[in-house]
Parts: structure tokens; C-alpha cells; sequence
């Protein structure tokens, strides 16, 4: 076969074939990324679409967890204050209802009593950030309020609804309890047993001192139920923290793996490339000079 | 038998038959980096041999002409490789400022999407929080943005390509009318075989050119070469051309009109001008489509999930994002409709700590839309389709470079000039002539003995 001497076209193509190579070669090793547009891989840059998706999602679970996981325990801490509280209530009960405290015993007593209720009725009304802990979802008012025209002396502001909080694809945790399920249930309404001890302690009937304090005793089962709750929730935020980290990890993986580039791969590329580019360099600096003519002796005159 | 003025004669047809090859070589090697330029070569015959007094007497050499060496079939390929790897470019670079609204900008759909849904996520754990109201609100509004621009991207990509078209069929006709010029040079001096070589050459680099620019189609007739568009609507028919015009459509569009005015918009393929019309009458359209489709249904999926519940002041939620009604024009058009962070439905019950809401309003992105998919998976539908066709049109561009480059080798080995060829010939047509003046000379010194012995 006839062969044209015109190797320019060729070489041309090698040329800039070894040279594309070697710009996506060094292109990925200098950002990193494989895929630095949607044509370099579309199907792993419509895979990146959830990754980015998923990846914001994570985060933002995380951070839920650490803003609301700090409203729990603020409430369990509270509710076990309660407790203790009321364990001191029922104690003064019992003292109070022994038949053999003096007027004045009773009114000192009494003393006491309220100043617990008035402690029960603080931490009923504890606030993180402006934000009422046991209002419901009536988060911006004070829940109970001192109202003379109530049984109880007290009235709820809050609503008998709660809040679940997003702390993972479809998982919610349900993160408070009204406070009318925990200080003024109907059938263990603790402000209201408070109050009742305290008017039997001022009249001094003993009997009624002692079924106000059994009250209080089963109040206490009430708030336990509900601490039980709170410290339920933070467990089970604390375990999905755990598990996000793992989601975290998973994505970053898979991230690497669509777009990302593999240094030691992409080192290797890049030496190849270049010498590849360099042989075809050499080899067109070698072969381009040469015609027949460079044998040929000049024609004497 | 014959005398010496016969040798003499037959000397000088050598004289000229080799000067000529000689021309034709030192052309080769003067035009061997000529771009389309095909090599000549001297044809030359015996001539035919004398009776002379019993004797047959062979009659010299005579000089056909010099001729072109050209191969039409492997010029017809590449001019359709060529049409197509065109097609193929043009696409391609068309893509490219379109891919860059698909990729992870942090201002792309995927990104602000990612931002709106976490920020959602966290109006969950604060739902009375006013700043973190405020960032759903802004993370809305740079959704809104960056479905605006994306759209804006595709729409100003079609404008681009819309304008390409009126330049590209103006370089057509000034093509055209050029090679149908040369076909009326050609048409007289393609019977003599002279001189046609250089107008040929030319000829074929505009039709080569006019393949880049359209898919042609090239027949051989009496007036010289016929071209017409891949659906037959002429170009060249020997030295008449034919005009391509525009006009704008009802659709704001340019169209392509025949010389008739016929609209043959839809049926150009191939070359620079089908390419442009493919991006902007079917790729970008498709993707528009979509882009239109998916921040519609989105919007009113979030809309419904807003007037579900109460915002901050305890009314009902009224629409976050506007958007034109029908979906030409959604993803262009949409945009935030509330102005205050207090106005997202977050609540259920009406109460302003009340979160109830946020779940629907989270939902709303990663439930299924009418269209099936959910948001982000619509959206990365989207991406792997602009990612494929920038990927074909570039993989399809390459793979026909290669066979371009086969083609052309094919080409040059027959049309090409090879300098050490030409060397060789060179110095075969030298000796070849100084033997021939050797003639001229041997005859004269015999001439001048004859007429010396006569004196």
C-alpha cells in the first residue's frame, strides 16, 4: 500500500489525545475529584444528589439531638427534683398527721409544705431558652399560675399535646410530656394533693393530713412515670446519635467512592500519562525530520 | 526504417513528456503541506508506432495531461463522518455551560435542597425559634434562586444556540455559492482533464467545510456535483445554489426555509446547524420539561403541607412559594411567597411551640410527587440526563475523530504527497531527461558527421 509521508495529522491525534489524558489525569489529582462535572460520571453524579441530601440530613439530626437532648435532661433533672420533693412532702405528711404536733407545729409544717409546693410549681414552670418545658406545646407562657379561684390554686396555661422531633429518616422521638399529664393528672394531680396537704396541715385534721399525704405517696408514681419518660428519650437519642455517626461515616464513604479519587491511582495515571505524552514526543522529534532527502548527497554542480 | 530527425523528434516528446512530469512533482513537493491539496502525477502513453519502410518504428511518448489522484468515496465518507462528529462537537459544547448548573456548585438545586430540607429538620428540634425561622425562609428563597437560575441557564442556552443558527446557515449560502461557482468552472475543463485538479481541490475543501456545517448529501451529473440537505432539499445543482433562509416562528424561534420558504427546520440533521437544532428544539426542551415539572409539583406539594397547619401568629398556613400556574415557565417563575419566618406552618394545633406541622412540611421533599419520584430523586434524574448527553455527544465526537483519522490516512495514502516518493521521482525524471538530451545531442553530433562526410 501507498503510505503519504504526511505523518502530521497522526502524531497531531497522539499528541492531543496523550495531552487530554494527562489534563483530566492532573485535574483530578488536583481537586480530588473524579467526577468534576455530570458528564465526567453521570450516574454517580445523580447518585451525589442523595448523597448531599442525606448528607445535610445527618448533620442536621445530629445537631437536633444535641439541642433537644438538652431539653430532656433539663426536664428529667427537673422532674427528679420533684421527686425528691415530694418525697420530703410526703415525709412532712406523715409527721403532721401523728396526732401529736402542736398548733403551731403544724402551722410550721405547713410552712414547709408550701414552700414545696412553690418549688413543684417552679420546676413545673422550668423554661431552656425562654421555651416552657411542660406547657404542651404552649411553649411561650408560664404553665401554671397562681389562681385563687381554683381548687387547686393553680391553673394550666399549656395544652395536652406534644412534640416529636425529627432525628432520623422517619423517626421521631416524641420529646415532652404536658405538664397536665404529670403535675395535674386527674386521677394524681400533684400541685392539687400539694395544696390539700397544705389546707389540711393549717386546719390540723389529721385525717385529712393523712389522705393528702397518701395522695402525694401516689403522686410520686405519676412524676417516677414520667421521669422514666424523659430518661427513656435521652437514651434513645443518645443511641441515634450513635447510629447517625455511623450514617455519617457510610456517606462520606460512598462520597468518596462516586466522585472522589483514588490518590494512589490517580498518581500512577498521572506518571503514565506523562510519559506517554513524553514518548510521543521524543518519538515525533525522531521521525518528523526524516525524508530520503537526508541521505541523499547534495547534487554537484 | 527511420531517419535521424525521427530519433530526434522522439527525443524532444521525451524532453517534454519528462519536463512535465518533472512540473508535476516539483508541484507535489511545493504543495505537500497544502491543506486538501491532491497530488498530480503526468500520465503518459506510448505513441503509436510507425510503419516506416518495412520497418515498425516505435513513435516516442506522448504527454495525456497531467492528473489529480483522488478517491470520491473515501471523500464522501469523511464528509459524512465529518457532518456527524460536527453534530456531535456542537452538541457537546453546547452542554458544557449547561452541565456547570447540574454540578455541586453550592448553588445548585441539590445543594439549596439539601439546606432547605435541614433546615426544616431543625425548625423540628426549635419550632418557635425565630432565627432558625428566618433560615427556612432564606434557605426557601435560595431554592427559589437556584431553580431560577438553572432555568435561566437552559433557557439562555437555547437562546445561544437559536442565534447560532442564523449565522450558520449565512456561512451555508456563502458556501454554497462558492462551490457552485467552481462547478461552473469545473463543468468545460472536467472533459479536458486540465486544470482541473486545483479547482477540485477546492471544490472539495467547501463541500468538506459545507459537511461540518449540515448534513449534505453529494450525487455526481453531467453539470458537475449536485448537493442537497440528508432530506433532499437542494443546495448546489451544478453552477446554480440555492439559499437557505430564516425567519422567526410563531414560537419566537428561528426556522429554516427552503428557497421555496418551505419550513424544513425539523428534518436538518447533522452538521453544526443539526446539532444547534437539537439542543435547542429537543435536548433542552427535555430538560426544561422536567426542571418545570419537578418545581411545580414541588412547590404545590409544599404548599399543601403549609395550609395543613398554623404558623407562629396561629393562622392558618397560607402558600411559601409562588409559582405560575401550568408548568411552562414554573422553574423560571417560582418563588418565595411569604415574608416573615413567623408566617411557616410549623404548628399543628395552632400553639406557637407546637412543631405537628414540620413533619408535613419535611415530608413534602422526600415524599413522591405525582411524577412518582420524590424531589432530590427527580432532581438527580435530571442531573444523570444532562451528565449522559454531554457524555454521548463528547464519547460519539471522539470515537468518530478516530475514524475521521483512519479516513484521512486512507486518504493521504492515496491523495496524500510523500516527499521521499517525490524525491525518487525526481530523480528518475532527471535522468529520464538528461538520457533525453543525451538523445538531442548523439543526434546532432551524427547530424553534423553526416553533413560534415557530404562536404
Amino acid at each position: 500500500m501507498r503510505v503519504s509521508s504526511n505523518m502530521v495529522p497522526n502524531i497531531l491525534a497522539d499528541l492531543q489525545q496523550s495531552q487530554s489524558t494527562l489534563n483530566t489525569v492532573l485535574q483530578e489529582v488536583a481537586t480530588g475529584k473524579r467526577v468534576n462535572l455530570p458528564s465526567d460520571d453521570p450516574a454517580a453524579s445523580s447518585q451525589m444528589v442523595q448523597n448531599t441530601l442525606e448528607t445535610a440530613n445527618v448533620d442536621q439530626y445530629t445537631k437536633n439531638i444535641n439541642s433537644v437532648l438538652a431539653n430532656v435532661q433539663q426536664a428529667g433533672s427537673a422532674l427528679s427534683s420533684v421527686v425528691t420533693s415530694l418525697t420530703q412532702a410526703v415525709s412532712l405528711g406523715t409527721q403532721g398527721a401523728n396526732g401529736t404536733n402542736s398548733a403551731s407545729n403544724l402551722a410550721a409544717i405547713a410552712q414547709q409544705v408550701q414552700s414545696i409546693l412553690s418549688a413543684v410549681v417552679a420546676a413545673a414552670n422550668t423554661s431552656v431558652g425562654g421555651t416552657y418545658l411542660f406547657g404542651g406545646t404552649n411553649t411561650t407562657t408560664a404553665p401554671y399560675t397562681a389562681d385563687s379561684s381554683s381548687s387547686t390554686g393553680y391553673t394550666y396555661n399549656g395544652n395536652s399535646n406534644s412534640n416529636s422531633v425529627a432525628i432520623g429518616d422517619n423517626l421521631n422521638v416524641q420529646v415532652n410530656l404536658p405538664g397536665s399529664q404529670i403535675f395535674s393528672d386527674s386521677t394524681n394531680n400533684v400541685i392539687g394533693t400539694l395544696n390539700s396537704l397544705v389546707s389540711a396541715l393549717q386546719s390540723g385534721n389529721s385525717a385529712q393530713i393523712s389522705a393528702a399525704t397518701s395522695s402525694i405517696s401516689a403522686a410520686i408514681d405519676t412524676v417516677s412515670q414520667a421521669q422514666g419518660f424523659y430518661s427513656n428519650a435521652a437514651s434513645q437519642l443518645n443511641a441515634q446519635e450513635t447510629s447517625l455517626q455511623q450514617d455519617t461515616v457510610t456517606l462520606t464513604t460512598q462520597q468518596n467512592s462516586l466522585v472522589g479519587v483514588d490518590e494512589a491511582q490517580a498518581a500512577t495515571q498521572l506518571s503514565q500519562a506523562e510519559t506517554a505524552n513524553s514518548a510521543i514526543l521524543a518519538a515525533a522529534a525522531k521521525v518528523l525530520p526524516n525524508t530520503l532527502l537526508n541521505y541523499l548527497s547534495t547534487p554537484s554542480a | 526504417m527511420g531517419g535521424l530527425t525521427t530519433s530526434l523528434l522522439t527525443g524532444m516528446q521525451a524532453l517534454n513528456a519528462t519536463q512535465a512530469a518533472l512540473a508535476a512533482t516539483s508541484n507535489n513537493i511545493a504543495n505537500s503541506n497544502t491543506a486538501g491539496y491532491t497530488r498530480e502525477v503526468a500520465q503518459m502513453s506510448e505513441k503509436q508506432e510507425q510503419l516506416i519502410g518495412g520497418t515498425v518504428v516505435g513513435g516516442g511518448v506522448s504527454l495525456n495531461g497531467i492528473q489529480s489522484v483522488r478517491d470520491e468515496l473515501i471523500n464522501l465518507q469523511i464528509q459524512q463522518q465529518a457532518s456527524q462528529r460536527s453534530e456531535a462537537d456542537t452538541e457537546s459544547s453546547s452542554l458544557q455551560p449547561v452541565q456547570n448548573f447540574f454540578s455541586s456548585t453550592g448553588n445548585d438545586i441539590a445543594s439549596t435542597l439539601s439546606a432547605f430540607s435541614s433546615s426544616l429538620l431543625q425548625l423540628s428540634a426549635s419550632p418557635s425559634n425565630a432565627a432558625v425561622q428566618e433560615s427556612v425562609l432564606t434557605s426557601g428563597q435560595n431554592l427559589a434562586q437556584s431553580f431560577n437560575s438553572t432555568a435561566n441557564g437552559l433557557t439562555s442556552a437555547q437562546t445561544t444556540a437559536d442565534q447560532q443558527v442564523t449565522t450558520t446557515v449565512a456561512q451555508i449560502n456563502s458556501l454554497t455559492q462558492q462551490i457552485a461557482q467552481l462547478n461552473a468552472q469545473l463543468s468545460p475543463s472536467v472533459m479536458t482533464q486540465q486544470n482541473g485538479g486545483t479547482i477540485e481541490d477546492q471544490r472539495d475543501q467547501l463541500v468538506q467545510q459545507l459537511s461540518t456545517l449540515v448534513g449534505i448529501s453529494v450525487t455526481q451529473s453531467s453539470d458537475g456535483e449536485v448537493i442537497t440537505t440528508g432530506n433532499g432539499t437542494p443546495l448546489v445543482m451544478g453552477g446554480q445554489s440555492y439559499n437557505l433562509q430564516t425567519t422567526t416562528g410563531s414560537d419566537g424561534l428561528q426556522h429554516v426555509l427552503d428557497s421555496n420558504g418551505n419550513d424544513i427546520t425539523s428534518n436538518i440533521q447533522g452538521g453544526q446547524l443539526g446539532g444547534t437544532l437539537q439542543i435547542r428544539d429537543h435536548v433542552i426542551p427535555g430538560f426544561l420539561n422536567s426542571l418545570n415539572t419537578l418545581a411545580s409539583q414541588f412547590a404545590t406539594a409544599f404548599n399543601s403541607a403549609q395550609a395543613a397547619g398554623y404558623d407562629s401568629n396561629g393562622n392558618a398556613g397560607q402558600a411559601f412559594f409562588t409559582v405560575p400556574s401550568g408548568t411552562t415557565g414554573a422553574a423560571a417563575g417560582i418563588s418565595v411567597a411569604i415574608t416573615s419566618g413567623s408566617q411557616i406552618a410549623v404548628s399543628s394545633d395552632g400553639s406557637a411551640g407546637s412543631n405537628g406541622n414540620v413533619a408535613n412540611l419535611s415530608n413534602s421533599l422526600t415524599n413522591a410527587l405525582p411524577s412518582g419520584q420524590s424531589a432530590a430523586n427527580a432532581y438527580a434524574s435530571l442531573v444523570y440526563q444532562v451528565g449522559n448527553a454531554a457524555s454521548n455527544a463528547s464519547d460519539k465526537s471522539t470515537a468518530l475523530s478516530q475514524s475521521i483519522l483512519q479516513l484521512t490516512n486512507q486518504q493521504n495514502s492515496v491523495s496524500g504527497v510523500n516527499i521521499d516518493e517525490e524525491t525518487t521521482n525526481l530523480i528518475r525524471f532527471q535522468t529520464a531527461y538528461e538520457a533525453a538530451a543525451r538523445i538531442i545531442s548523439t543526434i546532432q553530433a551524427l547530424n553534423t558527421a553526416t553533413i560534415n562526410m557530404v562536404s
